[in-house]
């Protein structure tokens, strides 16, 4: 029960992060907590498939299988997390801000 | 008593976890925020270990405390200078994505609570030999799949970063 109520606050305080902040490395990092609240989601859900199954090799192949999905969604939220930061350095240098609201505009 | 310290842990990690959020989204000092971003990363990584799920406890640690929080402590160095280490939160223009967060929580509760009964204690804890097993199996397209995504997003960022020197 309290799982579910922190991966939903996790993900609330982390989308409102991102809304409401208008510099380029808080938004990143509410981007990461919004990508915990489902990390921890599928924990749960992992331990409850284990707790469900069977047979302990059922178990721990229900286990394997959830870990191996959260594994992949760290794997792709660290790409983005470093692509994300690579655009914030290239923007900083050419714009010299990292705030939103002066890089309102698009050139071409 | 045993199960009391059980859920006395699970209750505070998981306070330490709402509250280092709150500090990466409403502290203004970029450093704080990724002292904050830390500790929430480490609170993850208990509560990940507490429901036995030791391997992906140590991937969080290594991925996250170990690799992304660094390479925002680097961004930060080479992009916040002088004023701008104090990012802008102004709280008065906070209401429409304040009442959008909270409903997006509430949302999210009422469609996953029917699985709130369900999820209950550990019962036994992952095995890395079942997790190589699955990662080469049945989970194989997706884990050649992660790692292209990883050498596209290597590619990208040294195209990004270092592709304008003309």
């Amino acid at each position: 029960m309290i799982l579910v109520a922190l991966s939903c606050a996790l993900f609330g305080i982390g989308l409102f992060g991102v809304l409401a902040r208008r510099d380029i490395v808080a938004i990143l990092a509410s981007i990461e907590v919004m990508l915990g609240g489902p990390l921890l989601l599928l924990i749960g859900l992992g331990s409850t498939a284990r707790a469900a199954a069977a047979n302990a090799a059922a178990a721990s192949g229900q286990a394997a299988t959830v870990e191996g999905a959260a594994l992949l969604v760290i794997v792709v939220a660290a790409a983005e997390a470093s692509v994300g930061l690579a655009l914030l350095v290239t923007v900083a240098r050419r714009s010299h801000t990292t705030t939103l609201e002066d890089l309102s505009e698009v050139r071409g | 008593m045993n199960q009391f310290w059980s859920i006395a842990l699970l209750w505070g990690l998981a306070g330490v976890a709402v509250s280092s959020a709150l500090v990466v989204v409403f502290v203004r000092d970029v450093m704080r925020m990724v002292l904050g971003l830390g500790v929430f990363f480490l609170s993850l990584a208990g509560l990940f270990a507490y429901f036995a799920f030791g391997f992906l406890a140590l991937a969080e640690l290594f991925v996250y405390v170990g690799g992304v929080l660094v390479l925002i402590l680097f961004a930060i160095m080479l992009v916040h200078r002088s004023e701008a280490g104090r990012p802008s939160l102004d709280l008065r223009e906070a209401f429409v994505p304040g009442f959008t967060a909270a409903l997006s929580s509430i949302l999210l509760g009422f469609m996953f609570w029917p699985l709130a009964k369900s999820i209950g204690p550990v019962t036994s804890p992952g095995a890395p030999e079942a997790l190589g097993r699955v990662l080469t199996g049945s989970l194989l397209s997706q884990f050649e799949i992660a790692g292209f995504l990883l050498l596209v997003a290597l590619v990208a960022v040294v195209l990004v970063t270092g592709g304008d020197r003309s």
